[in-house]
């Protein structure tokens, strides 16, 4: 006779050890990030002392603040991340509206050539960026876009994978939506804005995140097509400073570290819950 | 009516297509087809046939260089995959608290710019008295003069490399996984409740096939990323990372930047076959393993 217990639950020490990885797990994922806001509130001195503190000496009103305003003037940063904000902000925009009327037009329209546009996305979205970027780059040139603003922005408005996505998003709203308002005489275009756009807000929310972040944290094709220290943005300007002061000043590079990284962890922070509802939804249509 | 409405599905495809054809698929293409010419950008390319494979493997950085990519993306892409699920199967189990903040503190290191995380870890593991991790290593009584340079000189720069890539990629799968788990039916884990499983027997019984699909799409992808791998390794070694430390994709960055198009061409051509043959090889593991299941 087999016994038949119910010990789907791991024992208390078992469920106890496992708290305890997983805790300890976060803590090295927090760990760097507070050892860089503390570096960047140092003195030079402090920085390199061989037992560190956690917290930097003195009061919180004493702590070397002035690291902020170096990095952010002697890197000039406020100019990048104007940069970064414009290109991140009209990619976003912009995309946004392309990727959702191109994925609506190939979940809710019959039309010759749907399946191949379809399956070219499909085979797009496979590619490694790195055999397109030198012929993208090239093409960028003969179009006179490379030290531009257009070389960060225009290859952007559209992505295989952003048509992608709201096609499968667009494909969950029912047809019965839509056949109700086009008895109502709306077009298609008062149909995608009244109807589509309303049911898709999640996902295009989780796009738009998407979009930003990717778009703020490009290093690899900024580095590429900027060469003009006016048209830099924030990644750039900051991997430029460590090779200014390189390790002679880690408070300061700290300070630039923070100003790049701190609105992203609070813009995460506040869209959590679109951004881990985004994420799923790709991962399950995936 | 009908061809009314074929005319408007093109009117919103047209320019995002467009996009798409000219800075991502034409440039594909091209790409592949540049790695028989050489070309600096300027003039007129020459057609030199195999000769940019055959100078490639000729040269000095590219075994290297072939060998670190492949290690990068064979030790990296399944310990983030398995850590995931061991991480999310423990997360989604009733008895654990603090759920989400765990999820959210996880996930954080994947939205930072990779520039601030290639500024981190170098203040962390610098050699210097500063330097994090050495610090807390000699305060646990290892001799200072015995702990490595973690970025220089030495097998440890790939390792190193390696390990941050694991913590900046596992909050991801973690999330995705933690998806896949709300989808598993929970009849399952009542039969196996009944039928006296213990919980490592229905982890490896019950959740682990369960989100077959989803350790599929993470190791494809993650493996499609990874023989990408470029900017950790430029951020935090630099562009003369040779030998120890040095991609595909660094070595290509450095041909391009010499103007040597056609050549880094050929590089991009070989990561993209690297790319076709072992997401191949991992579909038709993963499939005949779902065949064998079923």
């Amino acid at each position: 006779m087999i016994e038949r217990r119910i010990i789907l639950q791991p024992s208390p020490l078992m469920r106890w050890s496992i708290h305890v990885v997983l805790y300890a797990l976060a803590l090295t994922m927090l760990v760097p990030f507070a050892w860089m806001i503390s570096t960047s509130l140092k003195t030079r001195g402090e920085a390199i002392n061989p037992s560190p503190t956690l917290l930097p000496s003195g009061w919180p009103w004493e702590w070397q603040w002035g690291n902020y305003s170096q990095a952010w003037e002697t890197a000039s940063l406020g100019r990048y991340y104007l940069n970064s904000l414009l290109v991140a902000a009209v990619v976003t925009a912009l995309a946004g509206v392309h990727n959702a009327l191109a994925g609506y037009a190939l979940s809710k329209m019959r039309f010759a050539g749907r399946r191949a546009a379809f399956t070219l996305l499909l085979l797009v979205m496979m590619l490694p960026a790195q055999v397109s970027f030198i012929f993208a780059y090239v093409i960028c040139g003969w179009l006179g876009y490379v030290d531009n603003y257009q070389a960060l922005i225009v290859p952007f408005l559209a992505s295989a994978f952003g048509i992608f996505y709201m096609r499968q998003a667009t494909s969950t709203v029912p047809d019965d939506l839509l056949d109700a308002g086009r008895i109502d005489g709306f077009t298609d275009f008062e149909i995608f804005l009244h109807l589509i756009v309303p049911s898709i807000r999640p996902a295009l929310a989780a796009l738009a995140i998407f979009t930003f972040i990717g778009s703020w944290n490009a290093f690899f094709w900024p580095l590429i097509v900027i060469d003009s220290n006016d048209l830099a943005t924030l990644p750039l300007a900051v991997a430029a400073l460590s090779s200014q002061y390189y390790t002679d000043s880690w408070p300061v590079q700290m300070a630039a570290a923070t100003i790049i990284t701190l609105p992203l962890i609070v813009v995460f922070l506040i869209f959590q819950r679109a951004f881990v509802e985004g994420i799923t939804l790709t991962g399950i249509k995936a | 009516m009908r061809s009314g409405r074929q005319h408007n599905a093109w009117w919103y495809l047209a320019f995002p297509l467009t996009i798409v054809v000219l800075f991502t698929a034409l440039p594909s293409i091209a790409g592949v087809a540049l790695s028989f010419f050489e070309w600096s950008g300027g003039g007129s390319p020459r057609f030199v046939g195999l000769e940019n494979y055959r100078a490639l493997f000729a040269a000095g950085p590219f075994w290297p260089a072939l060998r670190n990519t492949l290690l990068f993306a064979l030790i990296t892409v399944p310990i983030t995959t398995g850590g995931a699920f061991l991480a999310a199967a423990a997360l989604n189990a009733e008895w654990f608290c603090g759920r989400t903040l765990v999820r959210t503190i996880l996930f954080v290191p994947t939205i930072i710019s990779i520039v601030a995380i290639g500024f981190i870890w170098r203040w962390v593991l610098d050699p210097s008295p500063g330097g994090l991790l050495n610090t807390a290593l000699a305060s646990l009584g290892v001799d200072r003069g015995a702990l490595p340079d973690w970025l220089g000189r030495s097998p440890w720069a790939l390792a190193t490399i390696i390990l941050v890539s694991i913590w900046r990629g596992l909050g991801f799968a973690v999330v995705l996984y933690l998806a896949a788990l709300g989808g598993v039916s929970r009849s399952l884990y009542d039969a196996a409740a009944v039928d006296g499983a213990t919980p490592w027997q229905t982890l490896r019984h019950i959740t682990w096939p369960s989100v077959r699909p989803m350790t599929f799409f993470l190791l494809i992808t993650g493996m499609i990323g990874a023989l990408q791998v470029f900017d950790i390794v430029l951020v935090m070694i630099g562009t003369s990372a040779q030998g120890w430390a040095d991609v595909l994709n660094l070595y290509l960055y450095r041909e391009f930047t010499l103007n040597r198009l056609g050549y880094a061409s050929t590089i991009g051509v070989v990561i993209l076959i690297l790319t076709i043959f072992i997401t191949a090889l991992q579909w038709r593991a993963m499939a005949g393993r779902a065949e064998a299941s079923t």
